[in-house]
């Protein structure tokens, strides 16, 4: 079991600058936003929209805004890249009637569907793609999309930037929360990047496989790899993150950096996906002002 | 929890599907295997395989075989979730299986020729039986079956199928296409399934996709309830042969369990059991059902005193 304590000695020593240069990089780029009705997924509740941005590189990225019908500003929703090709207009078995209470940003990130010119990210591949140098590595422009999803949330009118969630099955929602301190809540399983090297070495399923997979055939790369990653742990983001936290999965080893976050953090060990997905709901309706949580009809009574 | 299906099997259900059946084998796989050196590992060798289906369109998929093996092997034919991004199986390898993980037409590493995307291919053409992306996509499933039987590393007796989801819809779809030439079958959480039902007792994606279409195109409803007579696991039930083991969640927000009730109504082979669990979303109790699926294989495709099929 890897030691799950707080390690600062292995915060890379330039750390701030790395990330202070990728935000000075997105700052300088304009987010030129187009904006595309989608009547198919449109609804009584809803308008949904397709969005194009820019982001560093410069690259052009998509996301799905869904609007509900009436008079705004909306709590909101903002699904981070998740590790897979497909987006989604709101998460794959979630009430649609959600629509009509949150407005809700998908975003696909550099190479995920519908952002995938001029490059479409393999998976398995996507987690050890350009991994040898921190400022060739493909997450750091992933984050930079993360952050400028977040941009142009708040961007719009119809966004309420006091109730603003960021949501992802992943470690980046804690990445940009620190990153872009406007999130009021967020709910992530930090399984990509919190000592990833160690937690892959107790495994042999992906995605956690893809650095063993990489190290098997490049074992004299394995420091470099590791100081790459060190850039990505969330524990070293912990501290400035003040957003009201839940880390879903609950692993031993996510109990130090849920002691490291620096807003109230809850702790959920995973049960089934009923469960945890009757939690998550009412977790963050509470969060965002309402009594009650809207759930898929399967989940009611 | 059972419910009376609105489903109902078109009466040429059956030369339907033979006519599919039949311009399919009338190609040949032309299948490709290269190994992959960076997914490779001591214990398993990782191929990607490539070959034809319908409409031109070349498919791929994951080949995995354990690196020690003395004669055919068992096979399992591992069929992907909707939104999935095919994974790559090395897990039941390593258990001493050839098993192949299919891309059907769309998925990532399938899609140069043909992409309606996610959202989408629920949809594309879906008032057409002839046209309809599961037409083909059913068959890209069916032929991954037949390039295991090509293999002369499997032994073609001992193929199961397996799969969740999408996955589980595709299983049922293959067994009933491909017959007695399946061993055995899981299915969990069986999507496409009672679409008319589910898009009544549900209002979630992907199944959403579907109310989205009707709303936008209401005077098209007939067309799709027809269409999806073609396509739908209760109508594929009947053909199934092999012995089969189905579970279900019964808090499934995304596939309603009494879909897949109605499916194993349908099951036509005598050798078939439910595993529903209670308390359980869409991973229909995945935890608690492993070590069935691994039991059921292990007895199935493996034999008695057969060890880790090498």
């Amino acid at each position: 079991m890897p030691d799950p304590s707080f390690d600062p000695t292995a915060c890379p020593g330039d750390f701030e600058a790395y990330w202070r240069d990728l935000l000075e990089e997105l700052e300088a780029l304009p987010a030129a936003v187009a904006v595309e009705e989608i009547p198919l997924r449109s609804n009584e509740f809803s308008t949904t929209y397709g969005l194009r941005f820019t982001s560093v590189g410069p690259y052009r990225l998509f996301a799905y805004l869904s609007v509900p019908v009436g008079e705004g500003p909306f709590p909101t929703l903002v699904y981070l890249a998740r590790y897979a090709s497909t987006v989604e207009v709101i998460p794959q078995g979630d009430a649609d009637e959600k629509r009509g209470r949150f407005a809700i940003l998908s975003l696909a990130a550099r190479g995920q569907r519908n952002a995938d010119r001029p490059w479409a990210a393999p998976f398995p591949g996507l987690l050890t793609e350009g991994i040898d140098d921190p400022r060739s590595y493909i997450f750091r422009g992933i984050v930079a999309d993360c952050c400028r999803a977040v941009d142009v949330a708040l961007s719009r009118p119809e966004v309420d930037a006091s109730r603003l969630a960021l949501l992802g099955a992943n470690d980046l929602p804690i990445l940009i929360a620190a990153l872009r301190p406007a999130a009021s809540h967020l709910v992530a399983t930090p399984n990509l990047f919190h000592r990833a090297i160690d937690r892959a070495a107790l495994t042999d399923a992906y995605p956690l496989e893809e650095f063993n997979d990489y190290l098997r055939l490049f074992p004299d790369r394995r420091t470099q790899v590791i100081a790459t990653l060190a850039y990505f742990d969330p524990i070293f983001f912990a501290p400035a993150v003040r957003a009201t936290t839940l880390l879903l999965g609950g692993r031993p080893e996510f109990e130090g950096l849920s002691r490291a976050l620096a807003g109230p953090t809850e702790l959920r060990p995973s049960e089934t996906r009923y469960k945890d997905g009757v939690f998550q709901e009412e977790w963050l309706s509470r969060g965002l002002g309402f009594d009650d949580a809207i759930l898929p009809a399967a989940w009611r009574g | 929890m059972a419910l009376p299906t609105s489903t109902v099997r078109p009466d040429d259900f059956d030369p339907f599907w033979e006519g599919v059946l039949a311009a399919a084998d009338r190609l040949p796989l032309n299948a490709t295997m290269e190994r992959l050196p960076l997914r490779s590992d001591p214990k398993v060798d990782v191929y990607e395989v490539h070959y034809d289906s319908l409409d031109g369109i070349r498919i791929a998929g994951w080949y995995c075989l354990p690196t020690r093996r003395h004669g055919p092997l068992p096979a399992l034919l591992q069929l992907p979730g909707y939104l999935q991004d095919p994974p790559i199986p090395k897990a039941a390898a390593r258990d001493g299986y050839a098993t192949f993980g299919a891309a059907p037409r769309g998925k990532l590493r399938s899609r140069a020729q043909f992409d309606p995307g996610y959202p989408g291919l629920l949809t594309d053409n879906i008032t057409d039986r002839n046209t309809y992306t599961y037409r083909g996509f059913y068959i890209d499933a069916v032929r991954a079956f037949d390039f295991l039987r090509s293999r002369p590393e499997v032994r073609p007796d001992r193929i199961g199928l397996t799969g969740s989801s999408q996955g589980g819809g595709l299983t049922i779809a293959v067994a009933g296409l491909r017959g007695e030439q399946v061993r055995a079958a899981s299915a969990g959480a069986p999507y496409l399934c009672g679409f008319m039902d589910a898009i009544r007792l549900t209002r979630t994606y992907p199944y959403q996709e579907i109310g989205d279409y009707l709303r936008t195109f209401p005077d098209s409803a007939d067309a799709v309830r027809d269409t999806l007579g073609y396509f739908d696991g209760i109508c594929f039930g009947p053909r199934i042969s092999c012995p089969i083991i189905v579970n279900l969640g019964l808090q499934d927000n995304i596939c309603p369990p009494e879909t897949g009730y109605s499916l194993f109504d349908a099951i036509g082979s005598p050798d078939k059991k439910l595993y529903p669990y209670d308390g359980c979303g869409h991973d229909a109790g995945r935890a608690l059902h492993e070590p069935v699926v691994d039991a059921f294989f292990a007895t199935h495709l493996k034999g008695e005193g057969e060890e880790n099929g090498a």
